[in-house]
C-alpha cells in the first residue's frame, strides 16, 4: 500500500511540474486572446524560435545571460512586428482569418527559423545541472523544478499587472469593450501590439526552458500543440487559468498514462486531455475561469 | 467562364441561378471537357498526368472543406480525420468483402458524413474558435481509434492495401487510367457542388454563414443545417480518402493526419471561401506550388546557391513562401484567387472601353 | 472562341513537346538516381543529415570517374513526410529517367509500395516501411536494404541477453512510440519472451512523445525491469534518456533502436556525459574511421572547403553515405553484367540482389541482398556512449534470425 501512494504521489508531482511546463506555453497564447481577441496558432513556433535564437547565441561563445538578454529583445521585437504587419490588418476579420493567418506565420517560421539560425539539434545547457531534486519520496528532474517556478513566477507578474498596474488595467479595458476603452483616450492599437510583445517575452523564456528540456531543433514548435486542452480547460483569457488549467492537464495526462495505460494497452495520455477538453466544451465552453460572453448558438 | 457579356439582361431568378448564364457558357464547357478528355491525356507526358490526378483528388476535399468553412462559415481542422475514415471504411469492404469501387467508394463517403456529424455536434452549441479546437479534438480522437482497434486498421501496420479499382474487368491502373478515373469523379463533385449551392440548402447554408438568427428568424431550422453541412462536407471528405486510398493502393491513416487537414484549409483560403471555382484554382495552386516552386530553383537557384545549400534552400523557401501567400492573401485579397479571376474579367468584360 | 481554343491547342501542344524533349535530353553517359528527402517535416532533423551523406558519397564517385564511366546525377525531391508530394517525386523521378530510387518515410513507402511494382523501379527504405517488405517475393520492388524493426527487435534481445547473462525469469520493459512504426516489433518481441522465458511489458508514448514522465515512473517505480528496449521518434528519445538518467536507471541497460540512436539525440538529452553507457541499435557504422569518410573529407579539402557539419553527426551522415553506396554498387553490378552497357531499371534492380560482400570497411554490414531476401539478412551494431563518444560494443551482428525467418514466412503466406 506504501508502494502504491508513494507512487501515486509521483504520478501527481511529476503530471503537476509538466503541467506548470504546459501553462507556461499557455500564457502566451492566453495573453494574446485576452487582449486582442487573437488565437494564435503559432505559439509553438515562437517558443521554437526563441529557442532557436538562444543556442545560435550560445554558439557564439557568449554567456548564457546574453542569450537571456538577445532572446527577450528578439521575441519583443518580434512581437511588435508581427502585430504590425500581419494582424493589425486583419482586426474585424472572421476568425478563420486570424486562425489561418497564425497558421501561415507558423509555416513561415519553421520555413526560414531553421534556414537562418541553424538546422541541426543542439542543446541548450543550463547551469542547474543534472541531479534530481528529491520531493518527498518522489524525484523530479531540476529543469521542471525551474520551468515549474518560471511559470508561477510569470503567473503573479501578470496577476499583478493587470490588477494594479496602469498598463494592465488599460489592456483589461481594451480586452473589455474596444469602443468604450478608446473613448476614453487609451491607444488601442498599442496595447494591441504590447499583448503580442507580451506573448513574446513568455515564449522567450518558455523556449529556454522547453529548450532546455527537450534540445532545440524544429520539433520544439510541436510543444504548441498542448497549448489547446489547456486554454479551453482553464478558460481562453483568464491568467489563472492557463496555470490551473495546465495543472489540471498535467496531472490527468500522468495518471492516465499511469493508471489506464496498463489496461488499454497504453497511449492514453494524448487522449485524455482531449476528451476531457471535449466534455469541458460541452458542459462549460467557456472554461473554469473565462468570462461568460462566448458566443453561443 | 471565358465569355464576355456585354451587360446584365437577366429578367427572372431562373436565369440568375442557371448554371451556364449564356449560350457561350455551355461551349466553354463542352470546349474544356474535349481538352480534358481527349486532348490532355493524348498529348500530355504521364508526369504531369500524375500531378493533375493530385489535383482532381485535392478538388475534391477543397470543395467539401469549402461547403463547411466558406458556405456555412463552420471551422473545422479534421479534414483530414474524415480522409481517413472513408479511406478505411472502404478498405475494409474492399478487403474483406471484395465489394468494387462503385459501392466502397459511396459507402466511405457515408460512413465519413456519420462521423462528421458526430464531431459536428459541438457546432450546436459552440462556433468560431472553440468549434475549431473542438475539431482539432476529433482529429485527434479518429487518429488515436483507428491506431488502437485492429478491426478498422487492419492489424498492427494500420495499413490495408487494396487492389486498383476495375470496372467490367478494365484495371485502371497507370497514371493515364487514372486520370480518367479521377477526372471523373473530380467533374461529379464539381457539378454536384454547383448544384448544391444554387439550391435551397446551399442557400441556407449561406444563410447560416451570414447572420444565423436572422436566418432562424426567417424558419430556416439553423441546427438542422449545420449539421447537414457537417455531413456533405465529411461525405466529399471521406469520398476523397477513398479516391486517395485507390490512387495510393493503401489505406495508411498517417497520410491523412493534421497537416493535411491544415493544408486543405490552406487552399480554400488561397483560393476562395465560398467559391466553388475558389476551391478548384486553390487545390491547383497549392498542390503545384511546392512543384513549381522546386522546378524554378533547380534551373535558377545554382546561380546563388551551391548545390549542398541548395536542398535545404528549397524545402525552406517552399515552406516560407507558402506561409507568407497564405499571410499575403488573407491580408490584401481576401476573397483569395476567385477574387483575382473575377477582377480580370470584370477588367477585360468592357475592354477596351475601360471607361 | 475558336480563337481561345486554338491558343490552348497551342499551349498543350507546346508543353507536349517540351515533355517529350525533355524526356530525352539527358546525356549518354549519365545514369539519375531519384532520392526523396524530409528537410521541413517532422522528420527533418534525420533527413537534414542523411540526405548531405548520399548526396556526398554520390560526389565523390563522380568525382574519381563515376561508375564504370557513367556519372550519376542525384534528382534530390524533399516530400516533407507528407504522400500526395512523393508520389510526384515518384512519377518525376520516372520521367528523369531514374534507374532506381531512395524512398524517405513509412507511409510514403507504404503508398509507393504498388507504384514501384507497376513502374518496376527499385526503391530502397532503409529503417523504415515495413518489415514484412524484406521478402523479395511479396514486394519485388522495395527494398529495406537494412535491419528492419523485427530484426532490430530481434537484435536488442539478443543484446540484453548477452548483457544479462540468461532472459529466464527477468523482466524487460518496452518504450514505444504509438504508432504502426512502433507496434511492428511487438510479435517478436512477444514470440522471443516465450521462448526465452522473461517477462514483457509495454509503454506507449503518444506523439509527438516530448513528455514521458508517468511512463518513466512506471516503468522505473513500479515495474522495475532488468532491461528497457525503446524504440522512439523524433524529440522523444532525447527525452527519454534524461527521463531515466533522472529516475537513476542505469542507461547502460537500455537499448535503443536506430532512430533513437543519434549524435543529435544524445546531444539534445544533455550531451554524451549525461548518456554514459547508453546503447544504440545502429544499421551503418558510426564514427569517421572509415576510409570512405576520410575520402569525402579529402575530396572537400582538394576543392578548398571545409567538410560540412553534417559529417559531424556520423550516425546519420554514414547511413546516407552506406544508402548510397548500396544504389551505387548495385548500379554497378547491372552495368557489368551488362558490359559496360546503360542498364535498365529492371536491370538494376537484378544489380541490387546481387550485392553481396561489399562492407565498405566496415561501415556496410557483410549483407547479402537476394532476390527473396531484400533486407540483406538483417545485420545490426550495437555502439555504446563511452567515455564522451560511441564505441563499437557489439560488431555486425543478426539477433534471433530464426524467429525473424519465421514470422516473414508466417506474413508471405497470409497474403
Amino acid at each position: 500500500m506504501g508502494e502504491d501512494l508513494e507512487f501515486f504521489f509521483a504520478l501527481m508531482l511529476s503530471g503537476a511540474s509538466i503541467g506548470l511546463m504546459y501553462s507556461l506555453i499557455a500564457l502566451g497564447f492566453v495573453l494574446v486572446y485576452k487582449a486582442t481577441d487573437a488565437i494564435n496558432f503559432a505559439q509553438g513556433e515562437f517558443v521554437m524560435l526563441a529557442g532557436m535564437v538562444v543556442v545560435t547565441v550560445l554558439g557564439a561563445e557568449a554567456p548564457l545571460i546574453a542569450g537571456v538578454v538577445v532572446v527577450l529583445l528578439v521575441m519583443v521585437g518580434f512581437g511588435f512586428g508581427l502585430e504590425r504587419v500581419v494582424l493589425r490588418p486583419l482586426l474585424g476579420r472572421p476568425v478563420v482569418a486570424v486562425i489561418m493567418a497564425t497558421i501561415g506565420v507558423a509555416a513561415v517560421l519553421r520555413g526560414w527559423g531553421p534556414l537562418v539560425l541553424g538546422i541541426e539539434t543542439r542543446a541548450l545547457p543550463l547551469p542547474i545541472g543534472d541531479e534530481p531534486i528529491n520531493i518527498g519520496p518522489a524525484t523530479l528532474p531540476p529543469i521542471q523544478v525551474l520551468g515549474a517556478v518560471v511559470a508561477v513566477l510569470f503567473f503573479l507578474v501578470f496577476s499583478w499587472f493587470f490588477k494594479k498596474s496602469r498598463m494592465g488595467v488599460a489592456m483589461r479595458a481594451v480586452a473589455d469593450n474596444q469602443q468604450v476603452a478608446q473613448a476614453m483616450g487609451i491607444n488601442v492599437e498599442r496595447y494591441f501590439a504590447l499583448a503580442w510583445a507580451m506573448a513574446g517575452i513568455v515564449s522567450a523564456l518558455g523556449g529556454i526552458v522547453w529548450g532546455a528540456m527537450l534540445g532545440v531543433d524544429v520539433q520544439l514548435a510541436l510543444v504548441g500543440l498542448k497549448v489547446f486542452p489547456v486554454v479551453i480547460l482553464g478558460g481562453l483569457d483568464s491568467i489563472g487559468g492557463a496555470l490551473i488549467g495546465g495543472l489540471i492537464i498535467g496531472i490527468v495526462e500522468s495518471l492516465a498514462a499511469g493508471y489506464l495505460d496498463p489496461y488499454v494497452g497504453g497511449g492514453t495520455k494524448d487522449f485524455a486531455p482531449y476528451v476531457l477538453m471535449i466534455l469541458v466544451l460541452m458542459i462549460r465552453p467557456y472554461g473554469i475561469f473565462g468570462r461568460r460572453q462566448i458566443e453561443r448558438v | 467562364m471565358f465569355h464576355r457579356e456585354s451587360g446584365v439582361f437577366k429578367t427572372t431568378y431562373a436565369a440568375d441561378m442557371a448554371l451556364y448564364p449564356l449560350p457561350i457558357a455551355k461551349w466553354t464547357m463542352i470546349a474544356l471537357a474535349v481538352i480534358f478528355v481527349l486532348i490532355v491525356p493524348m498529348m500530355v507526358h504521364e508526369y504531369y498526368l500524375s500531378i493533375l490526378n493530385l489535383i482532381f483528388i485535392a478538388i475534391v476535399g477543397a470543395l467539401g472543406l469549402n461547403i463547411l468553412v466558406g458556405y456555412t462559415g463552420q471551422i473545422s481542422i479534421g479534414h483530414g480525420a474524415f480522409m481517413s475514415v472513408g479511406a478505411y471504411t472502404a478498405a475494409n469492404l474492399a478487403v474483406k468483402l471484395g465489394l468494387p469501387f462503385w459501392l466502397t467508394l459511396p459507402a466511405g463517403g457515408l460512413m465519413a458524413a456519420l462521423i462528421g456529424v458526430v464531431v459536428g455536434m459541438p457546432s450546436l452549441r459552440i462556433k468560431g474558435l472553440y468549434l475549431a479546437i473542438a475539431t482539432l479534438a476529433g482529429q485527434l480522437i479518429i487518429e488515436w481509434t483507428i491506431n488502437r482497434v485492429p478491426a478498422i486498421s487492419g492489424g498492427a501496420q494500420a495499413s490495408i492495401e487494396v487492389d486498383r479499382p476495375s470496372l467490367f474487368g478494365f484495371a485502371f491502373n497507370t497514371q493515364g487510367r487514372l486520370y480518367f478515373f479521377l477526372l471523373f469523379f473530380a467533374v461529379i463533385a464539381i457539378v454536384a457542388t454547383l448544384n448544391l449551392v444554387r439550391s435551397r440548402i446551399g442557400r441556407a447554408f449561406v444563410a447560416v454563414r451570414d447572420q444565423d438568427i436572422a436566418a432562424e428568424i426567417i424558419g430556416i431550422n439553423i441546427y438542422r443545417y449545420k449539421l447537414l453541412a457537417f455531413a456533405i462536407s465529411s461525405f466529399y471528405a471521406g469520398v476523397c480518402g477513398v479516391l486517395y486510398t485507390y490512387y495510393f493502393g493503401i489505406a495508411n491513416y498517417e497520410q491523412f493526419q493534421l497537416i493535411v487537414s491544415i493544408d486543405y484549409l490552406a487552399m480554400i483560403i488561397i483560393g476562395g471561401l465560398g467559391s466553388v471555382l475558389g476551391s478548384i484554382l486553390g487545390a491547383t495552386f497549392v498542390t503545384l506550388l511546392p512543384i513549381v516552386i522546386r522546378i524554378f530553383m533547380e534551373n535558377v537557384g545554382g546561380l546563388f546557391f551551391t548545390a549542398a545549400e541548395m536542398a535545404n534552400v528549397i524545402s525552406g523557401l517552399r515552406l516560407g513562401v507558402f506561409g507568407g501567400l497564405i499571410i499575403f492573401f488573407l491580408i490584401v485579397e481576401p476573397e483569395g484567387l476567385n477574387r483575382l479571376w473575377r477582377n480580370i474579367r470584370s477588367y477585360f468584360r468592357v475592354w477596351p472601353f475601360s471607361y | 472562341m475558336t480563337r481561345f481554343v486554338r491558343s490552348v491547342l497551342g499551349v498543350a501542344a507546346t508543353t507536349a513537346t517540351l515533355a517529350l524533349g525533355a524526356g530525352q535530353a539527358f546525356a549518354q553517359k549519365e545514369v539519375v538516381f531519384g532520392l526523396q528527402c524530409d528537410r521541413t517535416g517532422p522528420t527533418a532533423n534525420v533527413g537534414t543529415v542523411l540526405c548531405p551523406g548520399y548526396q556526398d558519397y554520390i560526389a565523390l564517385v563522380n568525382s574519381k570517374g563515376g561508375v564504370e564511366g557513367y556519372k550519376i546525377k542525384v534528382l534530390e525531391i524533399d516530400n516533407e513526410y507528407k504522400v500526395p508530394p512523393a508520389i510526384e517525386a515518384h512519377e518525376r523521378f520516372k520521367k528523369e529517367g531514374a534507374v532506381l530510387e531512395g524512398l524517405y518515410g513509412t507511409p510514403q513507402t507504404a503508398a509507393l509500395n504498388k507504384k514501384l511494382e507497376e513502374d518496376k523501379i527499385l526503391g530502397t527504405s532503409p529503417g523504415f516501411g515495413t518489415s514484412p517488405a524484406a521478402d523479395g517475393k511479396r514486394f519485388p520492388y522495395t527494398f529495406p536494404i537494412a535491419a528492419s524493426y523485427w530484426s532490430q527487435g530481434g537484435a536488442a534481445v539478443a543484446f540484453a541477453k548477452e548483457k544479462l547473462g540468461t532472459l529466464k525469469g527477468k523482466k524487460i520493459a518496452y518504450l514505444f512510440y504509438d504508432n504502426p512504426a512502433g507496434k511492428e516489433p511487438l510479435p517478436i518481441l512477444e514470440d522471443l519472451a516465450k521462448a526465452e522465458g522473461f517477462e514483457l511489458r509495454t509503454f506507449a508514448v503518444p506523439a509527438p512523445g516530448l513528455e514521458m514522465g508517468a511512463q518513466i515512473l512506471d516503468i522505473t517505480g513500479r515495474y522495475k525491469p532488468d532491461f528497457i528496449i525503446t524504440h522512439l521518434f523524433g524529440r522523444a528519445p532525447s527525452v527519454s534518456i534524461k527521463e531515466l538518467k533522472g529516475k537513476g536507471f542505469p542507461l547502460s541497460k537500455v537499448v535503443a533502436f536506430v532512430w533513437g540512436s543519434s549524435e543529435a539525440d544524445i546531444i539534445a538529452a544533455g550531451g554524451m556525459g549525461t548518456a554514459e553507457g547508453y546503447n544504440t541499435i545502429q544499421f551503418a557504422g558510426v564514427g569517421k574511421d572509415f576510409p570512405v569518410i576520410k575520402d569525402i573529407e579529402a575530396m572537400y579539402k582538394a576543392q578548398g572547403k571545409q567538410p560540412p557539419k553534417e559529417m559531424d553527426s556520423t550516425v546519420l551522415y554514414n547511413r546516407g553515405v552506406l544508402v548510397a553506396a548500396l544504389h551505387v554498387e548495385a548500379l554497378r553490378n547491372a552495368i557489368k553484367a551488362k558490359n559496360g552497357a546503360m542498364p535498365t531499371s529492371e536491370e538494376v534492380k537484378k544489380g541490387m540482389e546481387a550485392v553481396k560482400g561489399f562492407t565498405l570497411g566496415g561501415l556496410v554490414p557483410p549483407m547479402a541482398i537476394t532476390p527473396t531476401d531484400h533486407e540483406g539478412g538483417g545485420w545490426v551494431e550495437v555502439w555504446t556512449v563511452k567515455g564522451g563518444k560511441l564505441e563499437r560494443t557489439k560488431a555486425w551482428f543478426q539477433g534471433n534470425r530464426p524467429v525473424i525467418e519465421k514470422h516473414l514466412a508466417a506474413d508471405a503466406s497470409k497474403s
